[in-house]
């Protein structure tokens, strides 16, 4: 082969394999997603056919439908905030060295490389009404006069302790993503300001939190993705219960067990669009913050 | 806004000054905040580590002492039983359980491989080759970080269905690859975009071509960078549940995700089993998450700073 030839192809042979994958696998079922929420697709109810709204209109018809995309909004917001302030309180107190600091970094980060169905499994032994820690603790410590039944009872109660065990998950990302950016802020910064009298919580306000804003807004919307979609958790500590039930949760009771694929499609096409959209206002609200701030 | 390289180094940096413990001493000059801070971390640690410790307390110890109030918080009496359920051989539990770690094994090393390899030569051609709709092809792929990892879960099953690839290791796999691509192409492309061009001119001096170069220069130097992409890669090849949970339909393919949340599901497997088929399923992530630590902090550090 000619080598001028072939060194002009070479780009072109090097990413042909990820242009494969990524079209077949990532491309294609995204645009098939889209276009088939707009058809009656249902293994046992042939043939596919076209009925514009009719897979939205079915779905906004069904109470569990209005009360997993509650949820879902509820999850993410609790996801969002918890997994960001547990984020900053731990990239601060492991900013600075001190002995066993990796140890405790490799511990923070542990939670993360757990596979989410495993920890909830946990917390469904943690949260357990006979026999959890969780009731045994806080009895012992008489915050508690009896024992409780945690999950399932109360909607919100139930929402917010799964989503802890998401959070307990997803921390460790926010909290590297934010001890990288603090770790960057340069030190004559701190410096200057206790030159000036500023106390650590001053330091803190006026310089880390307005430095910190971009990798908070990435922080955020990581935790805005996942706690989106949750499912691993939700699944396992509530089941298919509509109580405590989240939009992927729905979507897979939907496709899977329902066999109402066009509704599955929907549902998916209305993750992807408000995942899409949620990001993008959360990342425009607080990087304009940070220019006000500046 | 800050490269990745430079926060790598600057975690190391962190890491390496906690090794050498030289802020310490300068810490004692306020000891009431000092004594705040070490409060503080050692809550940390206990947030992180409490579940798993609790999980592993009950998995040793016998049914009727896990099943007492208040709870015990030490394993006692300490036994072996549940592990010796998993990994002997005879009941139900244990055949179903050791060859899901085995399918676990198998998927998320083989979608680890695949991709590592893709992303190497497409990440060296992102940062180092000229071709036309390169950028856009680099953004394309980019984006698909952005989409919700369940909105192809519909199509892709369909997609398998047709092919005859439903309840296959390669349907599994292949899913994997290209949920993951995206983030190991990031993670290398600011690899190789770290390593200084002379370290491959010098070989294209003496006539090398760029695949040569990639192989014999560049791969050698960014082992770190590779290493960091592959064992991520892997820890999320571990976790998957939703995937495999509607691409596998038998134990011949069923990961340990997908296994531990049928025995969850019915509800008579004893508690004490339970916590240790959660850490024996936990132990092959954890233990690299641990030990490997460095490259994970790596990985996820450079995978999340645009």
């Amino acid at each position: 082969m000619n080598p001028t030839l072939g060194r002009r192809l070479l780009p072109y042979i090097l990413i042909s394999p990820l242009v494969v994958f990524i079209g077949a696998l990532s491309f294609v079922p995204t645009v098939d997603t889209t276009v088939e929420a707009f058809f009656q697709v249902m293994p046992l109810n042939p043939p596919t056919r076209f009925t514009g709204f009719g897979n939205f209109r079915r779905l906004f018809a069904n109470p569990v439908f209005v009360t997993s995309w509650v949820n879902t909004v509820v999850y993410a917001a609790i996801g969002v905030v918890l997994s960001v302030v547990i984020g900053i309180v731990i990239a601060t107190s492991l900013k600075r060295g001190f002995r066993f600091r990796g140890v405790v970094l490799a511990l923070v980060v542990l939670p993360w490389a757990l596979p989410a169905v495993v920890e909830a499994v946990i917390w469904n032994w943690i949260y357990d009404p006979n026999f959890g820690v969780l009731n045994s603790a806080l009895h012992s410590a008489h915050v508690i006069g009896g024992y409780h039944v945690w999950l399932g009872l109360n909607r919100w109660l139930t929402v917010t302790l799964i989503e802890i065990v998401q959070v307990w998950q997803i921390t460790p990302l926010s909290a590297l993503i934010i001890l990288a950016a603090l770790q960057a802020i340069p030190p004559t910064l701190y410096e200057a300001a206790r030159v000036d009298g500023a106390s650590s919580w001053q330091s803190f306000r006026r310089i880390s939190l307005p430095m910190l804003r971009p990798a908070i807004a990435v922080a955020a919307v990581q935790a805005l993705v996942l706690s989106l979609n949750i499912f691993d958790q939700a699944y396992i500590l509530n089941g298919i219960a509509p109580l405590g039930s989240s939009v992927m949760l729905q979507t897979y009771v939907t496709t899977f067990q329902n066999l109402d694929f066009g509704g599955g499609y929907a549902l998916s096409l209305m993750v992807t669009v408000a995942t899409a959209l949620l990001s993008m206002a959360l990342l425009a609200l607080l990087y304009r913050r940070t220019e006000a701030a500046a | 806004m800050m490269t990745a390289s430079a926060t790598r180094e600057r975690l190391a940096q962190g890491v390496n000054q906690a090794a050498r413990g030289r802020l310490g001493a300068a810490m004692s000059a306020r000891p009431a905040r000092a004594g705040g801070r070490v409060a503080m971390i050692v809550v940390i640690v206990l947030w992180s580590l409490f579940p798993v410790y609790w999980a592993l307390n009950t998995s040793l110890t016998t049914l009727s002492a896990a099943d007492s109030t208040p709870a015990h918080y030490l394993p006692s009496p300490l036994v072996g039983t549940s592990y010796r359920t998993i990994f002997g051989s005879g009941s139900d539990v244990s055949g179903q359980f050791t060859r899901s770690l085995l399918n676990s094994t198998i998927e998320a090393g083989g979608a680890m491989i695949i991709t590592v390899v893709v992303a190497v030569f497409a990440a060296y051609a992102f940062a180092r080759l000229r071709f036309r709709f390169k950028r856009t092809i680099f953004v394309s792929v980019l984006a698909t970080l952005l989409l919700p990892a369940y909105a192809t879960l519909i199509p892709l099953y369909r997609i398998m269905g047709t092919l005859g690839l439903v309840n296959t290791y390669i349907a599994v796999i292949l899913v994997y690859v290209s949920g993951f691509l995206p983030l190991a192409i990031w993670i290398l492309y600011n690899y190789f975009n770290s390593i200084p061009r002379e370290l491959e001119e010098a070989a294209f001096v003496d006539g090398a071509s760029p695949v040569r170069a990639l192989l014999t220069v560049v791969i050698p130097v960014a082992v770190p960078g590779i290493a960091a992409a592959a064992i991520i890669t892997f820890l999320m090849g571990w976790a998957q549940f939703l995937f495999p949970l509607v691409l596998t339909s038998d134990l011949s393919t069923q990961p340990v995700t997908v296994i531990v949340a049928a025995l969850n599901q019915q509800r008579t497997v004893p508690f004490t089993l339970m916590m240790a088929c959660g850490v024996t399923a936990a132990a092959i992530p954890g233990v690299i998450a641990l030990i490997l630590n460095r490259y994970v902090v790596q990985g996820l550090t450079a995978g999340s700073i645009k």
